[in-house]
């Protein structure tokens, strides 16, 4: 099996920042310097369909590209043996008046390349048949992505080699208002940047403290002798931990547990709040009622997290297991001592001094920085025992797993499943048994569009519901799909190669997850 | 043979497609969204009717003509491109830097295909040009803009000018697209938009806490004392009712003091003196106010004598500056914090009087970076890496190429669908707005059915958490009745240029056209007429900013005890003859204004709470209910559904009769 996990993270530059940096900055705030480099390091393959319908999708696909090769990927190639036509100059942005009657893989190329410097494209014009059977042929790329329609021979030549190599595929399809993609994923895809959402992601671990935040909660002393400044000016992460030692007390020892706990310890918490003040109250204490109900809770465990921690390839590592899975081995191990996840350590913003926020600020630090360290011993540990010390994992990309080790999601296609496009046209059993359940609850009305654009042609479509507007609808679909001919409109194209590259750089990027739905538009 | 534009013609009909190649188009911003947006104008062919047939010699033929709307695409943007667009505004390239955006927009759409006629401006949407008269000249309008207040410009204008707005904006990963039109749907200031926040003064000038405290205090405070013109206000930060009085007095006095020491730029010990007085004195100043630090940790000055390490300082700062992934020590900030200030003096010397902080200016983002870091030192905050630095000052929104192409898609994807709805504007000069409060009897019914506005147009949106499906949209919604800026009616007043006509002349105007007894008027200037202010009244209109070729508006409010909606008057040149028999030159149009009256909730006092909102809101809220639904229906489809062939995505049915 190949190499399927993130590439190596890069740590920051600490050389000058290149003019490259200036040029990529909008988009390295978004993916970090370790997303661009696997960007850099990708390859993709535009199949253009051999079944000459129109223009073939080949607008859509051109746009993806483009909206590949600003953001910088390092080589593309467009694999189309058909030649410019009149019709195609007035749709494809990426062709001009002299492109005509020239192979549109070289034109294509030829204008995209013009984008981006740093981009290197390549162009195959022969025919699907001369190439594709080559030895090797498609070994350059890391994605694939295939305008429709193709002889459903090579689709699933192309479909098969794509799951033996475990690299994503999408298949994309527009005709008129109407488009489609799917993507294949690999077996088994990980992803370590997912992106929560900020409002999830704290992890203050009240609930389950360590010595030296137990310190800082001792330091604190007798609360009620506190000047009145000193009294507001507790951070609230230290007022909680106090109150739950003295709900403890006096419920055996126990956390608050349920809702109706919790609304009582923060009854309790508002109670120790100093009201013969102008303001009636205090921010921390009012920072600490508002954060009771998200915060007292056990240290968080993401179901993507657990899911992984139970999947064959993180209990069994191997020599040639990919970095990801050795990490995920490593926090597995942690997790199995110490019943949490290594701390994220970052801390929300809060009402305190600054000597007391930085004070707090630093324990958490600390705790994240020395939990790193022993998932890190554990890596080395495993590298030694199945001697891939050569490759050493580096510190930065054990670090970044750490920091997101709750959120981190293993994508999967557990039966290496096709796309539906392919299962469809091979008249696959279990995809037939399945369609009458998905058009009686297509209730957005869209499985026509994926029906007329993609139903194998000798597919009898006479009989599809009993509902005669349903059967409409779906009559209907077909016939705008014939009205158009295979004539792509230039926005609709537009807006599927928008969503296709939107999937494709969280796939190559590995930062946050891609749909794993068939999506379909109907523009109209 | 295939003709060039078989695709379009056979997508979207014929009647639509003439439309299409008819309309007349405003784009507002040739940025991120603006690129994308025209390739697909072009590549749609909006706007290449007359192109398409030009006639011999380029003149037009007959003097009816000249009243022909003609239909293009004009792209106007105030910016010049910059290395960190080129990521994603992908109509430039690296020999395009510098140049104006919208000429170099034209300049490369234009190969693709010359049949539009593309007329590209470089100027501010905010200029005097760009009135209300010029906005009524085309079908639809873009906003590709990557700010509030030009957003909201753009909307009021094309409010009073009755033209349908296609609204829109990324961030990251996610998009939003909205279709505006008055009196159909909600304007972009229906809901209110997150204000800047603004901090304390004191905690800026005397009690940071924060990283971001000190960083607000070099970009808005040190650096436009020191480099920009005096007396600036920053909307960063604002004397608060916490803020103590005599502090603020200090804090004035201060401010007057680093003034002297700006007099010292260019001498050779001026980054000395500057550094002096505000790492040292001031911190000494502020030490020395003991009560203020009974609890907080105090400051500690910084000697520049001590610290500083000779002639080299400046040198070793250029080369650190190029360092900006990591936070610099205590002593390398120093040195950025010399070389910078010696940088920025060497550009005021020769020539350039004020400098603007500006986030893609290295030499203001190295200031702003070692003088907030070495404010950070002073009171016991971390220090942060200029990479980090420039986000937060710059309040820098990442933008990606894919975002931003999905999102001007989804643009033309509603315009397609406004276009269908909307009658066809007469071929000529656009006759003034007809009295655009009143729904016609096309919207009205629309209302309490708002799937149905502008032809089944739809707020959409580019999601990022969910990601079964990667586009959601929600049915657009009907004007909110106690919206400030689309409630009221808009109507225009022509000025004559041959008469100056006074104050009282339009109140009288207003009084016979409109019927009012007790009402006020309001300039962008301030209250210029009420019942209780005659001082005005003899004044000409010009004295008070009111002329033909402004671009403001006039408020006019009924203050009568049933009060009337607003209306508001844009002003144009009088073209036609002032009538003898008429007493005034000026003329509003239309002549016959209907004010229905004001919804209660817009002028009763105290709260205002859902049960009491009129009925367009009502609708909303059925919208927003209907929504519910939609998404519970998902997820027990979901649930029905047990197969991976999952169908999602935008649209219920607009059926085109083609």
């Amino acid at each position: 099996m190949t190499e399927i996990a993130p590439r190596e993270v890069t740590p920051p530059p600490l050389q000058a920042p290149t003019a490259k940096e200036k040029k990529y900055d909008r988009q390295l705030r978004l993916w970090a310097a370790s997303g661009q480099r696997a960007l850099e390091e990708s390859h993709v393959l535009l199949i253009v369909g051999d079944e000459n319908l129109g223009s073939n999708s080949t607008v859509a696909g051109v746009e993806t590209l483009k909206n590949l090769i600003l953001p910088s990927i390092g080589n593309f190639t467009i694999a189309d043996s058909a030649r410019v036509t009149d019709a195609d100059l007035g749709v494809n942005f990426f062709l001009e008046s002299d492109s005509l009657y020239k192979s549109r893989a070289d034109e294509t190329r030829r204008l995209l390349s013009e984008l981006n410097p740093d981009v290197t494209g390549h162009a195959i014009t022969t025919h699907l048949s001369e190439w594709l059977e080559l030895e090797n042929s498609l070994q350059p790329y890391n994605l694939i992505l295939i305008c429709a329609p193709i002889s459903l021979e090579y689709l699933q030549q192309t479909c098969a080699y794509a799951s033996e190599n475990s690299i994503p595929l999408i298949y994309m399809h527009s005709a008129g208002f109407y488009a489609s993609f799917s993507i294949q994923l690999p077996h088994e895809f990980p992803i370590v940047d997912t992106h929560p959402d900020p409002e999830s992601t704290q992890d203050l671990r009240l609930l389950a403290p360590w010595p030296e935040l137990e310190a800082a909660v001792d330091s604190i002393g007798d609360i009620s002798t506190l000047s009145d400044h000193d009294h507001g000016h507790i951070p609230y992460i230290l007022l909680l931990l106090h109150y739950l030692r003295e709900w403890k007390t006096s419920h055996n020892g126990q956390y608050p547990s349920d809702f109706k706990e919790k609304t009582e310890f923060r009854d309790l918490v508002r109670s120790g709040a100093r009201t013969n003040n102008p303001e009636g109250g205090e921010e921390n204490y009012d920072e600490a009622c508002a954060s009771v109900l998200k915060s007292i809770a056990p240290p968080p465990v993401g179901s993507g997290c657990k899911e992984m921690m139970n999947m064959p390839s993180c209990t069994q590592v191997t020599a040639g297991s990919p970095n990801f899975w050795i990490i995920a081995n490593a926090i597995k191990k942690f997790y199995d001592t110490h019943g949490v996840l290594p701390l994220p350590g970052s801390l929300p913003d809060m009402k305190a001094t600054s000597t007391e926020y930085i004070k707090l600020q630093s324990i958490y630090k600390a705790k994240a920085r020395a939990d790193v360290a022993e998932v890190t011993q554990t890596v080395r540990q495993l590298e030694n025992d199945l001697s891939r010390m050569s490759t050493k994992i580096v510190d930065s990309e054990i670090e970044a797993f750490c920091k997101n080790a709750c959120h981190v999601r293993v994508l999967t296609n557990p039966n290496n499943a096709s796309i539906p496009e392919l299962r469809l046209a091979i008249s696959d059993a279990k995809t037939f048994a399945g369609l009458p359940g998905l058009i009686e609850n297509d209730w957005e009305g869209m499985l026509p569009v994926f029906i007329a654009l993609d139903a194998p042609r000798k597919m009898d479509l006479s009989n599809l519901s009993e509902d005669a507007d349903v059967q409409e609808s779906y009559e209907k679909a077909v016939e705008e799909v014939e009205r158009v001919q295979g004539g792509e409109l230039h926005n609709i194209s537009s807006v599927l190669g928008g969503m296709v590259a939107q999937e494709a750089i969280k796939l190559l990027t590995r930062h946050k997850s891609s749909t794993q739905m068939a999506q379909h538009l109907n523009g109209r | 043979m295939q003709r060039r534009d078989r695709g379009v013609a056979q997508s979207l009909g014929g009647p639509l497609t003439k439309r299409v190649k008819e309309s007349r188009v405003l784009l507002v911003g040739a940025g991120g969204i603006g690129c994308e947006l025209l390739k697909n104008l072009v590549c749609c062919g909006f706007g290449s009717y007359q192109s398409a047939l030009p006639t011999e010699d380029g003149t037009e033929t007959s003097p009816a003509a000249s009243h022909v709307r003609k239909a293009e695409v004009v792209v106007i943007d105030l910016d010049t491109i910059d290395l960190s667009n080129l990521n994603r505004q992908f109509l430039f390239r690296k020999q395009h830097i510098k140049k104006p955006k919208a000429f170099v927009a034209k300049e490369t759409a234009s190969q693709f295909n010359p049949s539009v006629a593309i007329d590209a401006q470089h100027a501010s949407i905010f200029d005097s040009t760009y009135n209300v008269e010029f906005f009524e000249g085309f079908d639809i309008v873009f906003n590709a803009l990557d700010n509030l207040a030009a957003r909201r410009h753009v909307n009021k204008m094309c409010l009073a000018a009755d033209v349908p707005l296609v609204e829109s904006g990324t961030t990251g990963f996610m998009g939003q697209v909205q279709a505006i039109k008055k009196g159909v749907t909600e304007c972009y200031d229906c809901n209110p938009k997150p204000v800047q926040k603004s901090f304390p003064i004191c905690t800026i000038r005397s009690t940071p806490s924060q990283p971001i405290h000190c960083i607000v205090w070099a970009k808005s405070y040190l650096f436009p004392e020191l480099f920009g013109t005096s007396e600036e206000d920053s909307a960063d930060m604002a004397v608060t009712e916490g803020d103590n009085a005599e502090e603020v007095a200090k804090l004035k006095e201060e401010a007057e003091a680093l003034k002297k020491v700006r007099r010292m730029m260019g001498k050779s010990e001026f980054a000395q003196e500057v550094f002096n007085k505000v790492f040292h004195d001031d911190i000494e100043r502020l030490r020395s106010m003991t009560e203020m630090w009974q609890s907080r940790k105090p400051p500690e000055p910084l000697s520049f004598q001590s610290l500083s390490e000779g002639p080299s300082i400046v040198k070793q700062g250029q080369t650190l500056a190029l360092q900006d992934q990591r936070a610099w020590t205590l002593l390398e900030n120093i040195s950025v914090f010399c070389y910078s200030l010696e940088t920025l003096s060497n550009r005021v010397q020769g020539g350039e009087n004020v400098i603007e902080f500006d986030k893609d200016d290295k030499d203001t983002l190295d200031f702003v970076t070692s003088a907030a870091n070495l404010r950070s030192h002073v009171f016991g905050i971390p220090l942060h890496s200029e990479w980090e630095i420039k986000q937060m000052a710059g309040n820098i929104i990442p933008a990606i190429a894919t975002s931003n192409a999905l999102t001007a898609s989804l643009c033309v994807m509603e315009a397609f669908k406004i276009l269908r709805s909307q009658p066809a504007k007469a071929n000529a000069l656009a006759e003034p707005t007809a009295n655009n409060h009143i729904p016609t009897k096309a919207q009205s019914t629309a209302i309490g059915k708002p799937e149905e506005l502008l032809g089944g147009s739809k707020m959409v949106f580019l999601t990022s958490k969910n990601t079964d499906r990667l586009i959601t949209s929600q049915p657009l919604v009907g004007p909110k009745a106690d919206c400030p800026v689309c409630s009221p009616v808009y109507a225009k007043l022509a000025i004559s240029e041959e008469r100056a006509e006074t104050l009282k002349a339009l109140v009288d105007l207003l009084k016979r056209t409109v019927g009012y007894k007790d009402f006020s008027m309001t300039t962008e200037a301030g209250i210029i007429y009420d019942p209780d202010l005659e001082d005005n009244l003899q004044k000409p209109l010009s004295e008070l900013g009111i002329t033909g070729q402004s671009n403001g508006f006039i408020t006019v409010t009924d203050d009568s005890d049933e009060p009337k909606v607003d209306l508001v008057l844009s002003t144009t040149i009088r073209r036609s003859p002032v009538d003898d028999a008429e007493a005034t030159g000026l003329q509003i149009t239309p002549k016959k204004i209907e004010l229905p009256l004001k919804p209660e909730a817009a002028y009763a006092n105290g709260d205002m709470d859902g049960d009491a909102e009129p009925e367009p809101v009502f609708a909303s809220s059925a919208g927003a209910k209907r929504k519910r639904e939609t998404e519970e229906e998902v997820e027990s489809a979901k649930k029905r559904a047990k197969s991976d062939v999952y169908v999602v995505e935008d649209d219920g049915a607009i059926l085109l009769d083609d």
